[in-house]
């Protein structure tokens, strides 16, 4: 009898009834590839790994209940239908029945995700944790080229960059923000919403190129769900902080928007946020509103939503009023708001970062990546402008603490503020403090820049700049600062902390000569007893020979330690399983070859170090 | 094809115009016979129509045949207007024209002629032809709008060929009824009630498109039962990598590879180059747009659709969490740790040492062709025989009284006399190793003897001839059996001899396999043949098989019994070697890798848990082994220490080892030539 004999009438059993290949599940559907794809995507089912491949090895294998699954979602019979309405449409236009032809294409068969996006997340926080890669999709599709006859709709484009802002915007006024890093790809940013770490990551607000080498379908059936995901989740996070959820923006803000890559949409969004909570608190500020510009506004059509409705307006309006006063400080509405809604629910990390730019009042030249820059500085606690229209004060206020420029030099320097790269904003929000900004001055070759993400410890080797901003943390601790209200507050700051660091490195420096001295000692006190021991074993060395012969003893000795300790490991492996001893090994492979890794660190660094030196030489 | 055809007909043509110009001649003939079938025709209208319709083909075929005499095709001839010729002929010779007639000459013709009416001016041929009467008789009818031919009935009588008579059902002639001209009473109400419907907003074209109307998904998160997932479970998709330092746009320096580094990633297989080469750029305005963006959005979105997920649980231990707990060493003393002594005066490998059961006196045998005896204590050379050949295995006979040497050299076995102990001891030993000067030949059937009993002359001794190669020789505690391995496949592979009466047989039936080794039970009347795979335990009493322990390894070359006589261990030489509890199964209770070469020997301490193994790997392998008198406690295992010291010589290493009968010493004897001893 064969192996897998099965007599006639019985049903199969074990992973040859629980797993079917993709080629039967698409027959079992009897739908064609590419809505088995794409019914995949939307719904979430993925292949699985059964643990005895029947089929054969090469083969896909899905669960044979995920195909149940997807045989019972509606989905399926939409899809027929827009398949069926796609051949009408076509034999419509073949029959040169323009009419007809038009009238279908009117009425396509639709279907909303709403339902699935429930099924795949029942709570927030399963979706939360799952946003990474919808928020990474979104990003990127938002920096693409909107440009008609492309492969991608315009609208799509334009939609995903509004779902991005609305996202930054909310993570912005929440001050959920914890990490930043510039990487060559992009810039990655790392926020924490609900005690979940989301990361994502922002392609440079460069032109990209459509290549050829992807399917735009796949991309853009994922894209499909993961919109309607953000809409949801903007949606939910926006209730969470009492704003109406489709933001009513300031219409200026938003034609300019329109016009200029979307730069200024950010920014509208952020003040319509500050200004929706507050309406939560109840400004009652909303007496002296022009109600006649309401029309300007989109208005609410919902009746119920009426009277909020104007209150939103109304609003806006204000911080629009407060906004074209040239002398108010348009943050000061939101700082009303925000200090009045300090609310003590915020954790310490959350009052840290809010606080990180408080009282600085920034200023972006045109060349710095605006987007990227007004969505991390209010994340921090700053004001920010920016040159060109549609700025909330210029460039010749007198306030501004910090400029951002990226320029090999700055012709006109106002002595009141200092020009820093963008670099040290991100470093700042990294090490979560006020850095010294020597060495981003314009023109300079800023220091390294580090990744967050990295566990320096457990990698087992620190750059030497991560060692820099850990002194400077610690020294900025050290200090609880009784904040004085004097306008320089931050120079101060920096120099004392500059002053804390070199007491600091000097303090250092003493233990280390102290350390030196002692082990100095020590060996002296070692080579008088290595004298008299090798005097006891009846040896005669002479006094010129005496340091060699201690060098080679100490070899000796070291050879022997290593010998002494492989025999350990030898003696203590040999006990084992076969099983575990491979596991031990495989572990020790893995550790040496991290060792190595750092070990080739240390020597590309010491390498630079020493041609540097050569060079200054 | 169709210009060849052309030709053809061309020639066709000339033929016919040929004959057109020849029979010019005979108008006049041509002219009656029409006139003649004209007349026929005329004067028999009444005649049968298949005398008309040859008449018609004639006449038909006729005017086919009269072919143009101009070649010049049909173009106007206005062209020629102003030439003197009309066209050419079939030989390209030019047409003249004809020089035209005068008007009174055309008048008297017309008045001399009365056929002249009758004739037509052909331009194109430049010719007066002249009609026949037939052919004026059709101009004429067609002229009066009539059929051409005289003879068709235009009104044939009609032949009903449908039969309706008799059928049920007529083809009705009845007329239109009105209603098909009248538009419908009900069709206009239904076209009332839509206007209606329509003007009313019931029917709506257009529907408005449906936004994506967002709402709260999520609500209430309290009811748990409700937020679960249904189906299967949920597998994450892991989420990507997170950058590292070396990703940054500006990363310090000692992350950026060297230029041969980055070369030397070409000769790295493809999987295995760095997906990623770090850069640097001075200014964040330098960064330029990352080219692989979407690539990799893309290869993303792949994984998550197209990977197969599964659970798979990573450990993430301490890896010494993975080392066995050991008693501390400290508690396992005495055991053999450093080297006290060492025996030097070999000139070859010593291949193989005993020691004296009192633990004075220690027997080596090297490849040098020498025995050597030492005194334990100060390591002096106490005797040396020189048996010439090389020895390979020696055993000391494990009673005090008889200081008897077993030890093969060469290809047989030489048994003599230790010559240490009293006078008496002595003497008794020369005693026993008397043998008379020739053995009676019991075996008369023509097969060599397995053993022979011989005298060793120059060394007052006694050699035993074997048929073949000894490799192995072991006593019996009692000291007066020995045996012998010839590693053969028949019956005499492995020998029992008695010392006393001189005696030799092999008990033992064919094995399965070579043997390597055999060994007595240290207490009872038990034996032990290891063969290449397995080690089989034989009664002696009963003479038959007990046990047979199965080792898993590929070849075993040592084996020795513990004192208790219930635990074997056997060394193999892939560097293994594994303890049997013969109680508890008769697969290896432990297995240890400890060796990286050959493991030359394994052997028991008679009074202390230890055992200890050597290697061609120049290391010996000290264990703590200890046996409990609890049938219920396995037996532990410690190794505990690593003896290095001798150097390899001829790519081998340790080739013997053996413990001290009393101290926990152990002795080793090493491929250097010399031998060493192990203290506390």
């Amino acid at each position: 009898m064969p192996k897998h004999f099965r007599p006639a009438g019985k049903k199969k059993e074990g992973n040859a009834a629980k797993y079917i290949t993709r080629t039967k599940a698409v027959n079992y559907l009897q739908v064609s590839l590419a809505i088995f794809r794409k019914l995949c995507i939307l719904k979430g089912v993925f292949p699985r790994q059964p643990k005895k491949k029947v089929e054969g090895n090469h083969k896909t294998y899905y669960h044979m209940k995920d195909i149940a699954f997807l045989a019972h979602d509606p989905l399926i019979e939409k899809f027929r239908q827009i398949k069926v309405h796609r051949k009408k449409v076509k034999k419509a236009i073949a029959k040169k029945n323009r009419d007809l032809a038009d009238r279908l294409l009117n009425r396509p068969p639709t279907y909303k995700l709403d339902r699935l996006v429930l099924e795949r997340y029942p709570t927030f926080v399963d979706a939360l944790r799952d946003l990474d890669d919808c928020l990474t999709m979104v990003h990127l599709f938002a920096a693409l080229p909107a440009v008609d006859g492309e492969r991608i709709e315009v609208k799509r484009i334009h939609n995903c960059r509004r779902l991005s802002h609305e996202w930054q915007a909310y993570i912005s006024r929440t001050h959920a923000l914890r990490k930043t890093f510039i990487s060559v790809k992009g810039i990655y940013y790392q926020a924490e919403v609900q005690g979940q770490k989301i990361t994502w990551l922002t392609p440079h607000a460069l032109q990209q190129v459509l290549t050829d080498d992807v399917d735009f379908n796949v991309m853009l059936t994922f894209l499909e769900f993961y919109e309607t995901l953000l809409g949801f989740v903007n949606f939910k996070l926006y209730h969470s902080i009492n704003v109406n959820y489709p933001p009513i923006l300031d219409p200026r803000l938003e034609a300019l928007a329109a016009v200029l890559y979307s730069v200024p949409e950010l920014y509208a969004l952020c003040r319509y946020m500050s200004t929706g909570s507050g309406r939560a608190i109840g400004n009652s500020d909303s007496g002296g509103v022009n109600e006649k510009e309401s029309g300007a506004i989109k208005e609410n059509e919902d009746g119920n939503n009426k009277a909020s409705a104007k209150t939103d307006e109304s609003e806006l309006r204000l911080a629009q009023l407060q906004h074209q006063l040239p002398s108010n400080e348009p943050g000061a509405l939101m700082h009303l708001v925000e200090e009045s809604t300090a609310v003590d629910t915020d954790d310490d990390e959350t009052k840290e970062c809010k606080s990180l730019f408080k009282n600085l009042k920034f200023y972006l030249s045109r060349e710095v990546p605006r987007e990227s820059l007004l969505f991390i500085i209010p994340a921090f606690g700053g004001t920010v402008s920016w040159e060109g229209e549609g700025a909330p004060f210029n460039e010749i206020d007198e306030d501004i603490t910090h400029q951002i420029v990226d320029r090999p030099t700055q012709s006109h320097v106002f002595l009141s503020r200092e020009y820093v790269q963008p670099q040290w904003v991100f470093d700042c929000v990294n090490a979560r403090i006020i850095l010294p900004t020597d060495g981003y001055l314009v023109g300079r070759v800023p220091p390294p820049h580090l990744s967050p993400f990295v566990d320096n410890d457990a990698e087992g080797y620190i750059p030497e700049y991560a060692e820099t901003i850990k002194r400077l943390q610690a020294a900025a601790r050290n200090e609880v600062l009784p904040l004085p209200g004097d306008e320089d507050l931050d120079n101060s700051l920096v120099a004392a902390m500059m002053d804390r660091t070199e007491s600091n490195e000097a303090a250092e420096k003493k233990r280390k000569l102290e350390m030196l001295e002692k082990q100095y000692h020590d060996e002296l006190k070692m080579e008088i007893d290595g004298v008299t021991f090798s005097n006891l074993s009846n040896k005669k060395p002479d006094k010129s020979q005496d340091t060699m012969d201690k060098d080679d003893a100490k070899s000796d000795h070291e050879d022997e330690k290593k010998q002494a300790e492989k025999d350990n490991d030898d003696i203590s492996t040999a006990l084992m399983s076969r099983r575990k001893r491979g596991l031990y090994k495989a572990m020790e492979i893995g550790r040496e070859r991290k060792q190595d890794k750092v070990e080739l660190l240390k020597k590309r660094k010491k390498n630079a170090d020493s041609s540097a030196s050569a060079k200054r030489r | 094809m169709g210009h060849s055809d052309g030709e053809h007909q061309l020639e066709g043509d000339d033929l016919s115009a040929d004959d057109a110009s020849w029979s010019d001649g005979v108008w006049s003939e041509d002219d009656d016979e029409g006139s003649g079938s004209g007349s026929g025709s005329g004067s028999g209208s009444g005649s049968d129509a298949d005398s008309d319709e040859a008449a018609a083909e004639e006449s038909d075929s006729s005017e086919d045949e009269v072919a143009p005499r101009n070649t010049v095709g049909d173009v106007p001839l206005e062209w020629y207007k102003e030439e003197e010729h009309i066209g050419y002929d079939i030989d390209g010779r030019k047409i003249k024209k004809r020089d035209r007639e005068g008007r009174i000459e055309a008048y008297l013709k017309n008045a001399d002629d009365a056929k002249n009416w009758r004739k037509i001016y052909d331009e194109y041929n430049d010719e007066e032809v002249q009609i026949t009467k037939e052919e004026a008789k059709i101009i004429s009818r067609l002229l009066k709008g009539k059929t051409p031919h005289g003879n068709v009935d235009p009104y044939p009588d009609y032949v009903d060929w449908f039969e309706y008579e008799d059928k049920g059902h007529p083809l009705s002639s009845a007329p239109e009824p009105k209603r098909r001209f009248v538009p419908s009473k009900w069709e206009q109400k239904k076209v009332v009630k839509l206007v209606r419907a329509i003007r009313n907003g019931w029917i709506k074209f257009d529907k408005p498109k449906e936004e994506n109307n967002l709402y709260l998904l999520w609500g209430d998160e309290t009811d748990t039962a409700e937020n679960k997932r249904h189906g299967l479970s949920y597998i994450p998709a892991p989420k990507p990598n997170l950058p590292g330092h070396e990703e940054s746009y500006n990363p310090s320096v000692e992350f950026i590879p060297t230029q041969e580094e980055i070369d030397s990633y070409q000769l790295m297989y493809e999987e295995d180059r760095p997906k990623f080469i770090p850069k640097r750029f001075e200014c964040l305005r330098s960064v330029p747009a990352y080219e692989k963006a979407l690539r990799e959005g893309f290869d993303r979105c792949l994984d998550l659709y197209l990977c197969p997920r599964t659970r798979k649980k990573r450990i993430n231990i301490d890896p010494e969490s993975l080392k066995p707990k050991l008693p501390s060493k400290k508690d396992l003393r005495p055991y053999p740790k450093t080297c006290y002594l060492e025996f030097k005066g070999h000139m070859g490998p010593v291949t193989s040492i005993s020691v004296e059961i009192t633990g004075q006196w220690l027997a080596s045998g090297s490849c040098d062709g020498t025995i050597r005896v030492w005194e334990v204590e100060t390591g002096r050379c106490a005797k040396v025989w020189n048996v010439g050949g090389d020895v390979r295995r020696i055993a000391w006979n494990p009673l005090p009284e008889r200081p008897i040497l077993a030890a093969i050299v060469g290809h047989d076995l030489l048994l003599i006399n230790a010559e240490v102990g009293s006078e008496e001891v002595q003497m008794r030993a020369k005693e026993l190793l008397k043998i008379d000067e020739m053995a009676p030949q019991d075996n008369t059937d023509g097969k060599k003897p397995a053993v022979r009993w011989m005298k060793h002359e120059k060394l007052d001794g006694i050699t035993l001839i074997h048929h073949k190669a000894v490799s192995n020789v072991e006593w019996h505690f009692k000291g007066d059996y020995f045996t012998t391995v010839v590693p053969s496949g028949d019956t005499r592979a492995v020998l029992l001899h008695q010392l006393t009466k001189k005696h030799s047989h092999h008990p033992f039936r064919k094995l399965p396999g070579l043997p390597v080794a055999a060994t007595f039970h240290p207490t009872q009347k038990m034996f032990f043949v290891a063969t290449k795979k397995f080690v089989q335990v034989y009664d002696l009493q009963k003479a038959q098989l007990v046990k047979k322990l199965e080792s898993g390894f590929r070849e075993i070359s040592s084996i020795s019994i513990h004192p208790g006589g219930d635990n074997v261990i056997v060394g193999s030489k892939d560097g293994k070697l594994c303890w049997f509890d013969t109680d508890l199964s008769t697969r290896p209770y432990k297995a240890l890798k400890i060796h990286s070469k050959d493991i030359t020997n394994v052997t028991f301490h008679r009074k202390y848990p230890l055992f200890a193994s050597s290697s061609e790997d120049c290391t010996a392998y000290v264990c703590h082994g200890m046996v409990y008198s609890d049938l219920n406690q396995n037996p532990l295992i410690v190794p505990l220490e690593i003896l290095r010291g001798h150097s390899s010589s001829d790519g081998r290493g340790v080739l013997d080892c053996k413990f001290h009968p009393k101290q926990p010493w152990l002795f080793t004897a090493g491929a250097d030539s010399v031998i060493r001893l192990y203290c506390d």
